[in-house]
């Protein structure tokens, strides 16, 4: 559309409007928003126009707010066209620049909105927030609380609704394309698009920026110069994609996706007309043409395995119609696929009624597909509310045309979908409790452990030292002895000092576990104190403790001795062991100070004691 | 090339007001509706009839429709 043709358009709306006749100019306009006629600044003052027209006719619409980590102004207008285009009269506000938390927490003192719009923006991720030392993984983190704050203060307000936007970037920055997806910019805003898609609260509705800003094409969907003026990054072009987005986001939120997709036959499932080729002689396969339609009839076919209905309405001879899907055998579709089939002479907005009419859907959840310009021009005309691809000449744009409308976006707020995610959610429960058992085994067994428990010789002493000097976990006594000391041991044949290595398919974890033991020499029956046993956390939880303990008892036995004394001695970081030695059978000494504080000791008799099962083969790699 | 007639127009597409008629010396707060939102908008529309483009610090330093003027027939030139 021209610049003369446009503003002929607004003439005429203005003319209407002020002739009392606004539901024909609003009729007017979503015909060529529908056909996208109007360009970036005519969506913008199509948008302008209906945030004064719309409330004379709706008087419920539906009321939107912005809140943005970049300006939302240059959104607000282009969201309104893009919602009418879809049939959703909306009214739309936004927030204050990049005041996201502040304008949530005083949601309250506004005029009330039924849906938020979340819109991040990157200028404290990428922009060294939280000063110079700080990574790009802990800005991550930062991100994701800002917003976890955020969605506290809207998860308060019951029925409202919630669409959280993803971050986006404008090009890879410093490192380029081959590094920022791995070490970069690029790394961090997908790692954030994840953790927001997994921390989101139930109910919130995620739209993809990423998506939006790969199907326009970053180089066009962003204007750098517009953030350097707006504080808002997005082009003339790419704040209609993106409003474009939202609007399918908002439809599908309020009312769910479009239900059932009418197709036409002849040229558009496939090439030709079956009434003169024959069943057999349409396109359908044999040709780069006759592919492109066979690769139309699968996403349609995707589409109904997804629930939308698939449904057809074609001027043909039914038998004629119904012959192709019966004998040609390139046909992806069959006649199963069709909740409803209308082949006759009759015009098709009163075969698509019919066809509404026998599955009980309203109009506005039906898209229309057929090749042919005038029988687009009929339902439109005859059914506004029907939603009409602009289908392309060539089959093989066919399927981006159908996903460039936008009909079928789901977004997962929609009570059905709740329902569904709550039935995913039992069975994934049922289904966890039945099987934890015997999966955490699986999970060990198919770790394929080995391990094996050493002297601590002179090799292996440096890196013995090391774990006895940082281990804090995984400690039972935290005792930093000095090098001396853990020598003196070695030395002496009645006392313990192992370490244990583990390895398993992943590779070699090292050395990983140290254990020192002690003779007492003024108990009655030989006894063996345990100074020290400390694990490294990367084999935490694995059951090795299991199998280095079983050693002990071996080593224990073999140097003759009957007893083995369990100390604890708490730590702010040990906790995690405070009853491994309950665990492994011992019998409390003293119980420690009156909430479990304080040093703790255990005994166990040598004779008779069985390590618990572990999931560690005994292996020596010097052997 | 754009002349007063031309720019006026635009004004009045812009600004959804056929009664508007400007001069060199109008300035924004002579044209009901012409804040610094509007003003984004009229500039993408300018550079939109007229096949120009401006940088943020052109826009920023306009005064008057006057230098509006001027600075479309330099970038025109």
């Amino acid at each position: 559309m021209s610049g003369d043709d446009r503003r002929a358009l607004f003439r005429r709306l203005k003319t209407l409007r002020a002739a009392g006749q606004t539901d024909a100019a609003l009729a007017a306009l979503q015909d060529a928003l529908r056909r996208g006629a109007l360009g970036p600044g005519g969506v913008d003052k199509a948008g302008r126009w209906l945030a004064r027209a719309l409330p004379e006719v709706h008087t419920g619409p539906l009321r939107v707010l912005l809140l943005g980590q970049l300006t939302t102004t240059w959104l607000v207008n282009a969201l309104i066209a893009e919602g009418w285009s879809r049939g959703l009269a909306l009214r739309v506000g936004d927030g204050d620049y990049d005041s996201v938390l502040q304008e949530a927490i005083a949601l309250a003192d506004r005029e009330p909105v039924e849906v938020v719009v979340l819109l991040p923006w990157t200028q404290r991720l990428l922009g060294g927030a939280g000063g110079p030392g700080r990574s790009g993984a802990e800005r991550v983190e930062d991100e994701l609380a800002y917003w976890a704050q955020v969605w506290g203060q809207l998860a308060r307000r019951s029925g409202l609704r919630v669409i959280q936007v993803g971050y986006d970037w404008v090009g890879p920055g410093p490192l380029g394309a081959g590094l920022s997806g791995r070490e970069g910019p690029v790394r961090w805003i997908r790692a954030l698009n994840q953790g927001l898609l997994d921390a989101l609260p139930e109910g919130f509705a995620f739209l993809d920026l990423a998506q939006v800003a790969g199907e326009v094409g970053r180089s066009r969907f962003y204007a750098p110069r517009r953030y350097h003026w707006t504080r808002q990054p997005f082009s003339e072009l790419g704040v209609v994609a993106l409003a474009r987005h939202l609007s399918a986001a908002l439809q599908a939120a309020l009312t769910g996706p479009a239900k059932v997709l009418v197709l036409d036959l002849d040229n558009t499932l496939w090439g030709g007309v079956v009434g003169e080729e024959g069943p057999l002689g349409v396109a359908l396969g044999d040709s780069a043409e006759g592919e492109a339609y066979r690769a139309f009839q699968g996403f349609c076919k995707a589409l109904s395995a997804r629930g939308v209905l698939l449904a057809v309405s074609s001027k043909n001879n039914r038998a004629d119609a119904e012959e192709p899907f019966r004998v040609n055998p390139d046909m992806v579709l069959s006649l199963d696929d069709f909740a409803a089939f209308e082949a006759d002479w009759s015009p098709k907005a009163a075969a698509i009624e019919r066809i509404a009419a026998t599955l009980n859907l309203g109009l506005d959840s039906v898209v229309f597909f057929d090749d042919n310009p005038a029988e687009r021009e009929q339902v439109r005309q005859a059914l506004p509310m029907v939603q009409v691809v602009e289908v392309p000449g060539d089959p093989a744009e066919y399927v981006r045309a159908l996903e460039a409308g936008l009909y079928f976006e789901s977004v997962g707020v929609t009570e059905a979908d709740r329902r569904r995610a709550d039935q995913y959610r039992t069975e994934a429960k049922r289904r966890t409790l039945q099987s934890a058992a015997t999966s955490l085994d699986d999970y060990y067994a198919s770790l394929a452990m080995r391990g094996c428990v050493r002297p601590i010789d002179e090799g292996g002493l440096s890196r013995a030292l090391q774990l006895i000097g940082k281990t804090n976990q995984f400690n039972l006594t935290t005792r930093r002895h000095p090098r001396e000391r853990v020598v003196g041991l070695m030395a002496d044949p009645a006392a313990l000092a192992l370490t244990c290595r583990v390895w398993d398919r992943f590779g070699d974890h090292g050395v990983v576990s140290v254990i020192l033991g002690a003779p007492c020499p003024g108990e009655p029956a030989p006894t063996l104190r345990l100074d020290t046993w400390l694990m490294s956390c990367r084999v935490i939880a694995r059951t090795v403790e299991h199998f280095v303990f079983e050693a002990v008892l071996r080593e224990a036995s073999r140097l003759g001795y009957q007893r083995l004394i369990g100390e604890y001695l708490p730590t702010q970081k040990n906790s995690q062991v405070a009853d491994l030695y309950d665990r492994l059978g011992f019998e409390a000494l003293d119980p420690g100070g009156p909430d479990g504080e304080g040093a703790r000791r255990w005994v166990l008799r040598v004779d008779g004691a069985v390590a618990p099962p572990h999931f560690v083969s005994a292996d020596d790699p010097q052997n | 090339m754009a002349s007063l007639e031309a720019l006026n127009e635009v004004f009045c597409d812009v600004f959804e007001d056929d009664d508007i008629t400007i001069t060199r010396d109008t300035v924004a707060a002579d044209v009901p509706g012409w804040d610094s939102v509007m003003n984004v908008t009229l500039m993408l529309e300018l550079e939109d009839a007229f096949a120009v483009q401006f940088n943020a610090s052109e826009v920023s330093g306009l005064k008057d429709v006057g230098a509006l003027l001027d600075l479309l027939a330099r970038k025109a030139g």
